[in-house]
């Protein structure tokens, strides 16, 4: 199988006041830019991911 | 053997399993048709004789009732998964996931959206399910702001804690028995989640003639949302997402081929192109979408509940991994020679050429007090062990 052969759907786009990405999140805490961004970031957004599958998963 | 020796000869085992499903996943031929036991933990738990509720309350229990079950039958993969623990639900106050009376957790038909509130899900979901679905199926989230967030605290930390207890005793299993960890992360086909636990059964089928663009439109919005869901987050060798298929063989076909099959396909094609493999449950009968299915990125795991198992091999065998078909009623009806017969016919069927993993029809769930399915579930699984041989 090719890569090429399959469609990407494109990056998931939350759209919700309930899921924060690392770049909203920093519009919020302005004093979290230039510090660390590359531990902190992926760090936030784990939580934010945990929750996510969460609360998904409790609708399956 | 002393301990070294033993956990040498244990990681030499595990490894052979892994080459076994790694093997399988690339669409190679392995050595051995690779195994999985079809019987669940509440199985497992009434194997070994321990009262339902109290196993899965104290999931610490689960070490003897696995150390049994992973003594006792043959098999590759490690049964210790994601599965449905009581301790979160009942926190939470859920109607959607209930312990009935025999310890089983059910799902009963539940309405988490009513029809009214298509528009505001379609703007966005992941804000309809935290404000109005969750609610609605959740009591203690049916609340004022600080009781709501109590009870979310305190179940997130259950099952935190109770997942990691599992985990403990998962990789206890492996050591001891050399087995191979599948990780897996549930999802659902959009259409398939929009009637599960929101729109209900009834729900779904009366919208799909009332309000047929709406449908078509929350699937669409939820679409990545089931993309998310089925992203494992580690990365692990063996990563699959896990979607069993529900609603398709209770939709007309031009139904089917309309509100289900796109926005299903898509959601595989996304996973697939994350570099996940997709293992499928398809439920009920599938047969005559087999030609949808074959067009599913190649080497898609797919169980099947019902069908031909002749018919799916010559249609889907040589682009797919197949799984499945093994009536998990002959176990408790037949004899062991009657039982090992049938695994013995659908080796010969689907294992020729690769691309076969042994499972069963459906999920074994009740241990019959005479121990009939145990005993010919435990010749089933050896031949397949002994005699699955390329």
């Amino acid at each position: 199988m090719k890569k090429g052969d399959i469609k990407a759907e494109g990056e998931v786009k939350m759209r919700s006041k309930y899921y924060t990405t690392w770049e909203e999140y920093k519009e919020k805490y302005p004093k979290l830019k230039g510090r660390s961004e590359s531990v902190i970031g992926p760090k936030i957004e784990k939580y934010e991911d945990i929750m996510f599958n969460f609360l998904v998963g409790l609708l399956m | 053997m002393t301990d070294k020796a033993n956990q040498m000869d244990k990681a030499k085992l595990t490894n052979e399993r892994e080459q076994l499903l790694k093997d399988l996943f690339e669409g190679k031929v392995p050595k051995r048709v690779p195994i999985s036991n079809p019987a669940t933990l509440e199985f497992a738990v009434q194997h070994a004789g321990m009262p339902m509720d109290e196993a899965q309350w104290d999931v610490s229990k689960l070490d003897t009732v696995y150390d049994k079950f992973c003594q006792d039958f043959v098999f590759d993969v490690n049964p210790v998964a994601t599965q449905r623990i009581p301790s979160f639900y009942q926190m939470l106050g859920s109607r959607a996931i209930v312990m009935g009376s025999g310890g089983f957790m059910q799902h009963p038909e539940v309405v988490g959206l009513m029809a009214e509130e298509y528009d505001e899900f379609i703007a966005s979901p992941y804000d309809c399910i935290v404000e109005k679905v969750l609610p609605r199926l959740y009591t203690e989230l049916d609340a004022g702001p600080n009781q709501k967030a109590m009870a979310l605290a305190k179940a997130m930390r259950v099952h935190q804690d109770d997942y990691t207890t599992l985990g403990i005793i998962r990789e206890k299993m492996n050591a001891k028995y050399g087995l191979v960890v599948v990780n897996q992360a549930l999802t659902e086909a959009p259409f398939d989640f929009m009637a599960d636990f929101l729109r209900g059964f009834k729900g779904i089928s009366g919208d799909i003639r009332r309000h047929p663009d709406k449908v078509l439109a929350a699937s669409e919005a939820v679409l990545p949302l089931m993309v998310k869901k089925g992203t494992v987050p580690n990365s692990q060798m063996f990563e699959v997402a896990f979607i069993p298929l529900h609603m398709a063989p209770y939709l007309r076909d031009q139904d089917f081929e309309r509100f289900y099959w796109p926005t299903f396909k898509r959601v595989v094609e996304a996973l697939v192109a994350k570099g996940i493999k997709v293992s499928l449950f398809v439920e009920h009968d599938w047969m005559r979408f087999l030609d949808y299915l074959y067009e599913l990125p190649e080497n898609t795991i797919m169980r099947f509940e019902y069908g031909d198992p002749k018919l799916v091999k010559e249609k889907l065998g040589k682009k797919h991994i197949l799984s499945g078909f093994y009536p998990i009623t002959l176990l408790q009806t037949g004899t062991a020679q009657q039982c090992v017969e049938k695994a013995k016919e659908l080796i010969d069927i689907l294992a020729p050429g690769g691309k076969y993993w042994f499972n069963a029809d459906k999920s074994i769930i009740s241990a019959d007090s005479n121990g009939t399915v145990a005993k010919n579930l435990q010749a089933v699984l050896e031949h397949v062990y002994e005699k699955g041989r390329y």
